[in-house]
């Protein structure tokens, strides 16, 4: 055998033409199932809820649920967006002891002295979010050594500043957290806010570069973005949304706490993960993060009004969490068996 | 004057030498083919022109000035874009945002505009004559040659002077890469300069004016295409004269059978299949694309759900899952279709990649015995010439070549002796395609039953001992001796048959 014949290819036949493809509504409930299994969980807890108290049906209980569950959101959104990227960050708890110990010790009557400390809390997040992010780019560290570095300085500096739970909260500030417009509470509104937010972050280019980079980082390298800018912005926001965590957290406490952020640390990568938002990276939206911490909170709740010890709260928490993970594994590998 | 100009580019990975002293040279308005062996430095070189990875020597010209990219969006600002092997391509994200990527169309608010989008899209895609895509389709559900047609839509999104190809046809049925090779034309009309990287010579000779041939990363020729035949070509490329790419085909199958199917079906894409296997045997599976050969394996191996009784050395075995069922010598291996995906991990090392799924074979009393792995490991390599600095190497930086038959190697560390054959040629160069034909017949030789399927007929042809041709999900015809011919297999292929 020649190699001119062997080596040449055959001239290959036409084939029939590819039809368009189906739109696989199956695929897209099963992508959605974790999403759907919150919401599932959250009607669940809310009727069993109501049938054992009465008044759970109505605005005021909106807006208190809202204001209890509000920390855990404002942190856990920040976390949504880590985790979105493929990340995680556990400085989130050092940052919002830190914030509400700022907040306690210089907060004043004075509205525009406070609102300059609220302002300077919010950019120390942010900027302390960003350290993080460059960290993990510069010295290709694991996000979870960096951020468990950082929570723990963190730590250490709110201590310093404020060694025992403490210091002042002013009134008005306080009292922000039960202002109401049009019968509804601020948290309420900033709840829309923050899905507003998400709706118009998610639509730009950099909340798709960040979502793309924790889908394939390696993809989004070579189709050009800027691995460390996107490090930089997803702890850098990260951080911001856990001093904002901070400044609502005070108006609940009415003091500040250097220890009080670890309680939110695991919490808001459990409402995102219960909320359908993958560890992976890639796949998640703030709205079943909002559901997963509303389900957290009212878990609290529900123990309450049975009267059953609260060390129940974190065995419940921790089932619907082992749930959730049920669920979302076992969606994904139906979605699997479906694309092979 | 020349659009890009390189000389003595060089690109050192470690103690490996990827690139020395290439050079290069190419005109706006041509299609210009890169051709060399698997680990040539072929896609180095692109990679290089693309910004993804930095050359430490020697200079490139573009448009007469300096070219030294950072990244890939410098390469981008340059008009510089690449259809990558490896892809480059977001699985989270849909068809249309995937060609968009990062120059979206966008509204006041800075948001994506959908509609925009949308828009820009179909234009694209009517503009090239793209085949059939949805464009909200999750990338995630496409087919591989369905990301690499993505992936070249993404290429011509941006105002791109040079299009890169890297092998963007290997991972395409006949229909589409014929649009491909169209479409590359039409491009290169439109005064835009395509670097074109394929093994197959055929669509070389039906599209290139010119071509440059790479050997161990350094240039050894530049011809144009019309005044070079493909003997001298092959003889550049691999540095002797290569006399045959197939092996002599020597009858060594027995009586024995080793694989028999019986009525196997799944889904509307494979109704019926029958046929046996036996020992010592290269059974090919051919017929047009599409036509139940990709089921037929995935079903064999108990990657898709399917019906029907399958026997392996007489003894039946369950059809849901046999995968678990059959390690071992009368278990079953898979040459797979996507060894990116689904056939090596990447990021593992050689090492890792032979063994991490035969690991019992080296554990004692429950300890890894690591003097035992290592024996095992170079034994592979040394049979297979895989062509790896050490075996710590990381598969992912293997030419494709390479990581072949670092496949072939974890398949025959299974044990198994009864091997399915997903076009194992697929994106490999002439030379290690050769030996890998030669490797099949020697494993037939030692009573290893093999079943072959090849995107390339003339490969059927010329290796397999009998031929099975597909037809709507069943088996058409068989071919025997001297039936076995492309004409035969078309003929099959295409028009009903009286009775086989
Ligand atoms: N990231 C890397 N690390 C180590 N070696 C590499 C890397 N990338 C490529 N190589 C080596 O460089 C050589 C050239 O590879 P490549 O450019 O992929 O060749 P081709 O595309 O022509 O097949 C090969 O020996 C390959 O193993
Ligand atoms: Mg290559």
């Amino acid at each position: 055998m020649s190699v001119e014949h062997t080596v040449g290819m055959a001239q290959r036949p036409a084939e029939t033409k590819p039809t368009k493809p189906a739109i696989d509504w199956r695929g897209r409930l099963l992508d959605r199932a974790p999403f759907l299994v919150a919401c599932l969980m959250l009607a669940l807890i809310i009727g069993i809820y109501g049938s054992l108290q009465s008044g759970v049906f109505s605005l005021d209980e909106l807006n208190l649920d809202t204001a209890a569950a509000m920390t855990l959101m404002l942190a856990a959104t920040g976390q949504t967006i880590v985790l979105l990227r493929g990340g995680i960050d556990l400085s989130i708890g050092g940052m919002i002891s830190l914030g509400t110990v700022i907040a306690a010790t210089r907060f004043t009557d004075d509205p525009s002295t406070t609102a300059l400390w609220a302002l300077i809390i919010l950019a120390l997040g942010f900027l302390i979010g960003a350290l993080n992010g460059l960290l993990i780019s510069l010295l290709k560290l694991q996000p979870f050594l960096v951020t468990l570095a950082t929570w723990s300085i963190l730590n250490g500096v709110a201590m310093i500043i404020l060694p025992t739970d403490g210091g002042s909260i002013p009134s008005w500030w306080v009292g922000f957290a039960s202002a109401q417009f049009i019968g509804l509470a601020s948290p309420v509104w900033m709840l829309l806010a923050l899905l507003m937010f998400w709706g118009w972050f998610r639509a730009t280019r950099a909340g798709i570069a960040i979502q793309a980079t924790g889908s394939n980082e390696k993809s989004a390298f070579l189709s050009g973005v800027s691995i460390t800018r996107v490090n930089l912005v997803t702890y850098g926001l990260s951080g911001l949304f856990a001093a904002g965590a901070a400044l609502f957290l005070v108006t609940q406490t009415g003091a500040g706490s250097p220890t009080i952020g670890k309680d939110y640390i695991l919490p808001s990568v459990a409402a995102a993960v219960i909320g359908g938002v993958s560890l992976f990276g890639g796949r998640g939206h703030l709205a079943g993060t909002l559901i997963g911490a509303f389900v957290l909170t009212l878990i609290g709740n529900l123990v309450f009004v049975l009267h059953v010890s609260s060390y129940w709260q974190p065995v419940a928490s921790g089932v619907i969490l082992l749930l959730s993970v049920l669920a979302s594994s076992v969606a994904e590998k139906a979605a699997r068996n479906r694309v092979q | 004057m020349d659009l890009v100009t390189v000389n003595g580019l060089s690109k050192r990975y470690g103690g490996i030498v990827a690139l020395s002293e290439a050079t290069f040279g190419a005109r706006a308005g041509e299609v210009h083919a890169l051709l060399g062996e698997n680990g040539a430095g072929k896609s180095t070189f692109i990679q290089i022109l693309s910004g993804a990875v930095q050359h430490d020597g020697g200079s490139i010209l573009v448009d007469g000035r300096d070219y030294r990219p950072a990244n890939p969006d410098a390469a981008q600002a340059r008009g510089i874009a690449a259809v990558f092997q490896e892809l480059s391509l977001i699985p989270d994200l849909s068809v249309e945002q995937n060609i968009w990527f990062r120059h979206e169309p966008r509204t006041l608010l800075r948001t994506v505009n959908r509609k925009e989008m949308r828009r820009k899209t179909l234009a694209l895609l009517e503009k090239y004559n793209f085949p059939a895509l949805r464009p909200d389709q999750e990338l995630r559900r496409l087919t591989l040659a369905e990301r690499q047609i993505v992936e070249i839509a993404k290429g011509l999104a941006k105002d791109t002077r040079i299009l890169i190809l890297d092998e963007a046809t290997s991972a395409l049925p006949a229909r589409e890469a014929e649009w491909l090779l169209k479409l590359t034309r039409q491009l290169a009309a439109e005064g835009r300069l395509v670097i074109f990287i394929s093994h197959r010579m055929a669509e070389v000779r039906a599209i290139a004016d010119r071509l440059t041939i790479f050997r161990n990363g350094s240039t050894v020729a530049a011809h144009e295409a019309n005044a070079v035949s493909d003997n001298e070509i092959v003889t550049q490329m691999i540095g002797r004269h290569l006399d045959r790419l197939y092996p002599e085909r020597v009858a060594t199958a027995t009586d024995s059978i080793a694989l028999s199917v019986k009525g196997v079906s799944s889904g509307s894409r494979l109704s019926g299949v029958d046929f046996a296997l036996r020992e010592g045997e290269v059974l090919g599976v051919g017929g047009l694309q599409g036509h139940g050969q990709r089921e037929l394996f995935q079903a064999l191996f108990g990657a898709t759900r399917a019906s029907g009784t399958i026997e392996l050395w007489g003894k039946p075995v369950s059809i849901g899952n046999p995968r678990q069922a059959l390690t071992g010598k009368d278990g079953i291996a898979l040459v797979p279709e996507d060894r990116r995906g689904q056939g090596l991990l990447l990021t593992k090392s050689v090492r890792e990649n032979l063994t991490l799924s035969v690991i019992k074979r080296f554990t004692e009393n429950g300890l890894l015995s690591r003097q035992k792995e290592a024996a095992l490991v170079k034994e592979m390599v040394d049979f297979l010439r895989i062509k790896a600095g050490t075996p710590e190497q990381l598969a992912g930086t293997l030419s494709g070549g390479n990581q072949q038959k670092v496949i072939f190697g974890k398949m025959l560390l299974t044990q198994a002796r009864v091997l399915l054959l997903y076009d194992p040629t697929r994106g490999v160069d002439v030379g290690t395609k050769g030996e890998i034909f030669q490797l099949m017949r020697d494993l037939a030789s030692k009573g290893y039953a093999i079943l072959f399927h090849s995107s390339d007929m003339p490969e059927l042809v010329h290796v397999a001992d009998r031929v099975l041709v597909m037809r709507n999900g069943r088996i058409a015809a068989t071919l025997e001796g001297d039936h076995i011919s492309e004409e035969e297999i078309l003929r099959a292929a295409m028009l009903e048959t009286k009775a086989a």
